[in-house]
């Protein structure tokens, strides 16, 4: 196989959700900077190997505003990762009073605190999957309404104040703001998310509560340059990425350990000694999505022998570049027991994701309490009947399991 | 064991301080790394050299 004269057509289709196209091999190799055409129709540049698509994240000189946001490439319908979004004078600034705002309430003394709660938490759901399992007929229960989608959703409500009796309705609106398959519904359900969110912003206005959004309307109103639709925004941004993101992750984790069972024994036997490095080896191999993160060039610039124009868009493939063999050895392997333990599964630089330490807790509390709990647990499919939603995060509809 | 910390170019991750958080600790105000401990006992190495390696700015510095 060799990398055509012409761009690259994303998303490249893949074997199955665990395993990527076999093409980022060879792009990796060949053209770790490809020109590519992303499925809204558009131009934009490919980064597949570890090292640019780490320098890259860190680099200031790329963005995720564009100079002129009417002429930008776009990426695909969905309403999130499609287009440019920011401001462009302002960026950087904006960026860093995020950051400072958010910062301490996702700071990792919070999230150890955290902890005791989401033990709790996930020691309950496993209960009611118990009784499930001895109630099922066939012994089967569905692991992701009965834990991977609860948990997260329950405990971004409690940072963020939002009401948990929400769930469904802005779960329902963030799998079609990432839904690139529906066209302008995406779109239709970014409003009405942000109306949801207004609604939701004017209660704790109101009534303000120990919560991030109450701290964020605080904060929005004493300044002046923090723009009242971009705090809706990013609340929205909060509530979508806080639950989204680590329901699909713990999916995926079960599969990777339920389809390598002398790696799910290994943990089995010991779960405190072996949950931090397979946590770390599910964020570094789990690859949702078929895209990857979205930069616009804010200079010219070159990289890798490819000169890259200002405003040309940039998708940064973390999919490729955590299972890059000039890094990893024996790359496409799920081994915890590896000796590299970097990845970019939670981005790299600035916008390095907020939420990592809350992932990283939620994640190590799951996967130590199903090992400890239901040790005899196994898939009851196929990876091929799981059914994947063709959203930006690529999630499953139902983990069918039992023991 | 030596460690050493780059304030200026952490990015408030706290990723160290969720690993090793007997060496590292992170600013109140803004997140930032604070160490705690320029000298770890050598067995705490492992956690150490992991908080280095996970660091999204590469801001740790570890000499066995």
């Amino acid at each position: 196989m060799s990398v055509a004269a012409e761009p690259v057509q994303l998303p490249l289709a893949r074997p199955n959700v665990l395993d990527l196209a076999p093409l980022y091999e060879v792009l990796r190799r060949e053209a770790p900077i490809a020109a590519a055409t992303t499925p809204a129709g558009d131009p934009a540049w490919l980064v597949t190997r570890f090292t640019e698509v780490r320098d890259l994240l860190g680099d200031k000189r790329l963005g995720r505003s564009h100079p002129h946001p009417e002429q930008a490439a776009r990426i695909t319908t969905a309403a999130i990762q499609n287009g440019p979004s920011g401001n462009y004078d302002t960026e950087q600034a904006d960026h860093t009073r995020m950051r400072r705002l958010l910062t301490p309430a996702f700071s990792a003394k919070r999230m150890r605190l955290l902890g005791d709660y989401v033990q709790r938490l996930v020691d309950g759901y496993v209960d009611q999957l118990v009784t499930d399992h001895a109630a099922a007929p066939d012994r089967v229960v569905d692991l992701r309404d009965g834990l991977a989608f609860p948990l997260p959703v329950s405990v971004i409500c409690r940072l963020l104040g939002a009401p948990e009796q929400d769930r469904e309705r802005f779960h329902g609106l963030s799998e079609r703001m990432a839904n690139y398959a529906i066209g302008a519904d995406a779109e239709r359900a970014r409003a009405e998310f942000s109306e949801y969110m207004t609604g939701l912003v004017e209660a704790k206005r109101a009534e303000p509560g120990e919560d991030v959004i109450s701290d964020l309307v605080r904060a929005q109103s004493a300044d002046e340059a923090f723009d009242y639709a971009e705090m809706v925004r990013l609340c929205v941004g909060l509530l979508f990425a806080g639950h989204e993101t680590t329901v699909n992750r713990i999916g995926l984790g079960t599969l990777f350990l339920l389809t390598h069972l002398d790696q799910w024994q290994a943990l089995t036997a010991d779960p405190d000694g072996r949950v931090n490095a397979t946590v770390e080896e599910i964020m570094r191999l789990g690859a949702p999505g078929e895209l990857g993160l979205l930069r616009y060039a804010h200079t010219d610039l070159d990289v890798a022998g490819v000169t890259i124009r200002r405003g040309d868009a940039v998708i940064l493939s973390i999919n490729a570049a955590n299972r890059d063999a000039s890094v990893y050895a024996d790359a496409e392997t799920f081994d915890p027991d590896r000796a590299e333990r970097n990845h970019l599964g939670f981005g790299h630089g600035a916008h390095f994701c907020i939420g990592a330490s809350l992932a990283r807790t939620e994640l190590r509390i799951v996967f130590a309490t199903l090992a400890r709990r239901l040790p005899g647990l196994r898939l009851a499919c196929t990876l091929d009947e799981l059914e994947v939603s063709p959203t930006l995060t690529g999630s499953l509809a139902a983990l069918p399991v039992t023991w | 064991m030596k460690v050493s910390v780059d304030q200026d170019a952490c990015v408030s991750s706290g990723q160290c301080a969720l690993t090793a958080d007997d060496v590292f600790d992170q600013r109140d105000s803004d997140g930032v790394v604070e160490l705690l401990d320029a000298n770890p006992p050598q067995q705490r190495l492992r956690d150490v050299q992991s908080a280095a390696a996970g660091c999204p700015a590469m801001a740790i510095t570890v000499r066995p």
